[in-house]
């Protein structure tokens, strides 16, 4: 496994160079010019030429891709050009209001859609089933968007059992008080395609020849669910995780905009917004070393899961 | 236990229990203010910033030399730190400032336990702040080419790539700890609203020394509140500042038919302010959450209720019973804004090497035929109508409401809607189908096509592009909005590649000038994106610039207000209307239309608060 790990990690290095090269290409010629937005409402040439200068953006390419694969490697962005903080500050203080709101929304949401998506596939072709499809559709079918906006004047305003907004220093009356709500909805709309995803992965180990055989062995209903499909289910649904977990660190934009969360996908947008790409280009390269790390991450524990998976 | 012991004991528990009752009476009666900013603000760094919610701040935490009074409209300049407002010398090219002695900056560790006092060396060094190339500030031009030696001073430093704060600048002259001097390359008479800016502001070298690249995060003034918390983009808490003077409201320059003014001057009537104790601010981008919070009486106050929500709020213009039931005040203020559409007046537009035919730029008649029937063709009844949510008036001149030089009489009929019109003038001028495919073509038969550049990213612009296309397709004119990121819409305005585009204006200062300049010749790619280069233009606005406000002048703006109808650089847009919200528990508000906030001068009463809030 030692060298399945150490041979994943040197494969790293060539997709992390595309990644720098793909973000600087992106950046530097469909990315806007950030001293325009940052030398205000009146401005000449030759300031926006000394704020292009003092961003670096006027040296040559390959000196700022140079800077830029620097800045990766010594994991030091410098400053945010739109408000001057540490760029590793940013990201420090903005990913845990994030996570309080995605780690719990993953927790819920897995133990709910396996339970479920295990319920419904054992009684597949049921009025059960069918009903609980149909709405799972039905959910699906609804913008994010409306949710949140209902979800807010309902439980926050008019049976006011949440706060409407808001979030404090103490990450006690966070979770108790400002995350449940967004939380909920988070759930609430990840659940429908989770259980329909999961159903179908039950539904196709249930159609599996070692379930019949085990069946007429006579292991009981119980066992061939619990021990037998819900485990080999569970290669699909860990690489689903798997996908899923580099966006927990980016939270929900909308979720952070609607219930004012000081959280990394708001000081996403804003940078974007801003042209701000010291932000953009830490975020990025981060979370592409994120999604590589949790890959290989998922592909270990394939093993631990399934004893048959070998390291090749 | 013996007796005594015990009696001990006692009397401990009773004084610690007596000390948390009265903590407990002392917490419950701080008086704290909750709002929200609808955009995040940026930092605190005076020099740095210009986004109205980060000075909204920075207007509680600093004192510049002078301020507005908070009651009297039109605006009146007031001394804050200065002792009073210095008469114009040496024919509008010098005004000397005495500053109050014994003024204190809040106390900060860059002071090292002592107490600062602001002087005259810290208004000099602060605006030298403004022109030191590090600081990018985007205020920078308010002292460009304007003080005696400041402009050479930056010059230097761009070549060795540092700013020398020590140099002696003719125009910034200090005589003595508390009187400076500052000595104008031209007259200008509207140099006092410069330094009534809440950027223009004092800041202690030492502080800005000691933070050194974290000056947003650090504000350290001499005014009313500090800065307590910041938590970026969520949370900004401003408490007393114990070190503060106190101040008391000006009543002078009140109406005495104004029933905001009376209110204010009956809850403040000699109090030392501020009274607020504590200010929570709260920024919030989203509309609905902003708009729920203060029904939920999370926020005392809600500024500019947004639009969407403007229905039910004010149904038929009447506030909605459900709020005057709860005794909710609304008030309306028109501020010193504009919004407008700026033609590219130039004959070419893209780069030098790849030029091209701009069909809405030039000045030879049948250009400015085709700019005038266009704004003729423009429904901006509509515009107020849909987009606006009947909350805007449509514009008369180029002048932003309220402003010294604005003109309330003056009527723009070459700017209203009469679609009819538009068409005679561009079948006059022969703009007309020629090849027959049901759109007008150029007088020499080329395709008429006018690219329309706007924001992508606001739901408003959109629908702005929406209107155009629908009332230029109305006049027989193909119109191509294409939106752009906000960061090249800025770029492609100051370069000139763009044919028409909207945009918005809100006064600087409050002086018709800061309007005007945006059509000034010599400041194309600055301000003027328009590129309107009319030497009648330019003529007038360079003589108005050396007058005083006076009735002179006023005459010259209303002959530029004119010869901008003529030409149709713009098509004139509208006047924003706000409306700002306040529960009947917050005392003595009025909206000021250049300052942002207005915490220093108002008063709670924390019973009324408490119960709405149970």
């Amino acid at each position: 496994m030692t060298a399945y790990v150490i041979r994943r990690l040197w494969q790293m290095i060539p997709t992390l160079a595309g990644v720098i090269l793909l973000i600087f290409f992106l950046f530097n010629f469909v990315g806007g010019d950030p001293a325009q937005v940052l030398a205000g409402k009146i401005s000449n040439p030759e300031q926006i030429a000394n704020i292009r200068k003092q961003l670096g953006v006027d040296e040559p390419y390959y000196v700022q891709l140079w800077v830029f694969v620097k800045q990766v490697f010594s994991f030091d962005f410098g400053r945010s050009w739109s408000t001057n903080e540490e760029v590793s500050r940013i990201l420090l203080t903005r990913v845990g209001p994030t996570l309080t709101i995605m780690v719990p929304v993953l927790m819920i949401e897995t133990v709910l859609a396996v339970v479920f998506a295990i319920m419904v596939a054992y009684v597949r072709g049921s009025l059960t089933d069918r009903a609980i499809m149909i709405i799972c559709t039905t959910a699906m079918s609804i913008s994010f968007l409306v949710y949140i906006i209902v979800f807010q004047w309902l439980f926050g305003f008019v049976l006011g059992w949440f706060p409407v907004q808001g979030w404090s220093e103490s990450f006690w009356k966070n979770l108790t008080t400002y995350a449940p709500l967004p939380i909920m909805l988070a759930i609430f709309v990840g659940l429908a395609p989770q259980l329909r995803l999961y159903r179908s992965f039950f539904l196709e180990e249930i159609n599996q020849d070692y379930v019949r055989t085990a069946r007429a062995k006579g292991v009981p209903e119980k066992s061939v669910m619990m021990k037998h499909v819900l485990r080999n289910a569970m290669i699909p649904i860990l690489t689903n995780i798997g996908i899923y977990l580099p966006g927990l660190f980016v939270g929900s934009f909308l979720l952070e905009v609607f219930f004012s969360i000081p959280g990394l996908g708001r000081e996403i947008i804003t940078a974007v917004n801003r042209s701000d790409f010291p932000v953009i280009k830490a975020v990025t390269v981060y979370l592409a070393m994120l999604t590589m790390i949790i890959n290989l991450l998922v592909d270990v524990m394939y093993k631990f899961v399934d004893p048959r998976v070998s390291f090749k | 236990m013996n007796s005594q012991r015990f009696f001990v004991s006692l009397l401990t528990c009773a004084v610690l229990a007596l000390g948390s009752a009265s903590a407990t009476v002392a917490a419950a009666e701080k008086k704290v203010l909750r709002f929200a900013f609808r955009t995040a603000e940026t930092g605190f760094d005076p020099a740095r910033i210009d986004d109205r919610y980060s000075v909204g701040v920075c207007e509680n935490i600093y004192e510049g030399l002078l301020t507005y009074d908070y009651l009297a409209r039109p605006v009146k300049l007031v001394p804050l730190t200065a002792e009073a407002i210095p008469e114009p010398e040496e024919n509008g090219t010098r005004y000397t400032f005495r500053i109050r002695p014994g003024i204190y900056f809040a106390d900060d560790p860059a002071f090292k336990g002592v107490k600062r006092e602001l002087v005259a060396k810290d208004i000099e060094y602060s605006i030298k702040r403004f022109r030191d190339p590090k600081n990018r500030s985007q205020y920078e031009w308010l002292f460009e080419n304007k003080l005696v030696g400041l402009d050479e001073l930056t010059e230097k430093a761009k070549k060795s790539g540092a700013f020398d704060y020590e140099a002696r600048v003719e125009g910034l002259e200090v005589r003595g700890k508390y009187t400076i001097s500052f000595k104008l390359k031209e007259p200008d008479y509207n140099f006092l609203y410069v330094l009534a800016m809440p950027n223009v502001v004092p800041v202690a070298r030492e502080v800005i020394e000691m933070y050194g690249g974290d000056t947003h995060a650090h504000p350290v003034g001499t005014g009313p509140y500090v800065l307590k918390e910041w938590t970026r983009r969520s949370k900004i808490v401003l408490e007393k500042n114990p070190t503060y003077r106190g101040h008391v409201l000006e009543t002078k320059y009140a109406d005495p038919a104004d029933e905001w003014d009376q209110r204010a001057i009956e809850a403040l009537k000699g109090k030392t302010l501020p009274a607020i104790d504590r200010v929570e601010i709260y920024p919030i981008e989203d509309e609905q959450p902003r708009f729920l919070a203060f029904l939920n009486k999370e926020h005392d106050i809600m500024d500019e209720t947004p639009f969407s929500f403007i229905h039910q709020v004010l149904p038929n213009g009447k506030l909605a019973p459900n709020l005057a039931k709860e005794g909710v005040r609304v008030f309306r203020e028109q501020q010193p804004e504009l919004t407008y559409d700026v033609f590219n007046t130039r004959d070419t537009i893209g780069t030098k090497e790849n030029p091209k035919d701009n069909p809405v730029g030039g000045y030879t008649p049948e250009k400015v035929a085709l700019r005038r029937a266009m704004v003729l063709a423009h429904d901006r009844g509509r515009e107020i109508e849909i987009v606006r949510k009947g909350q805007a008036i449509p514009a008369q001149s180029p002048v932003g409401p309220g402003v010294v030089g604005y003109d309330p009489n003056f009527r723009a009929t070459a700017q209203d809607y009469d679609p009819s019109k538009a068409k005679a003038l561009l079948d006059m001028f022969g703009y007309v189908d020629k090849d027959g495919d049901g759109w007008r073509d150029l007088p020499d038969g080329k395709p008429l096509v006018i690219q329309y550049k706007y924001n992508a990213g606001s739901q408003e612009t959109r629908q702005l592009a929406a209107l155009w296309n629908k009332s230029m397709a109305d006049v027989g004119i193909r119109l191509e909005a294409v939106a752009v990121q906000f960061a090249d819409l800025l770029k492609d305005r100051k370069v000139g590649n763009y044919m028409f585009s909207g945009t918005a204006w809100i006064a600087d200062y409050p002086d018709a000038q800061n309007f005007l300049q945006l059509l000034y010749g010599p400041n194309g790619g600055q301000s003027n994106d328009s590129f309107f280069k009319l030497p009648e233009y330019d003529r007038l606005y360079d003589k108005a610039a050396s007058l005083p406000d006076s009735p002179e002048r006023n005459a010259i703006y209303r002959e530029m207000n004119r010869l901008v109808l003529a030409y149709a650089p713009w098509r004139l847009g509208v006047h924003r209307l706000f409306n700002h919200l306040q529960y009947p528990w917050v005392k003595g508000y009025k909206k000021h239309p250049i300052l942002y906030t207005n915490f220093k001068y108002l008063d709670l009463d924390v019973a009324a608060q408490q119960v709405a809030m149970k």
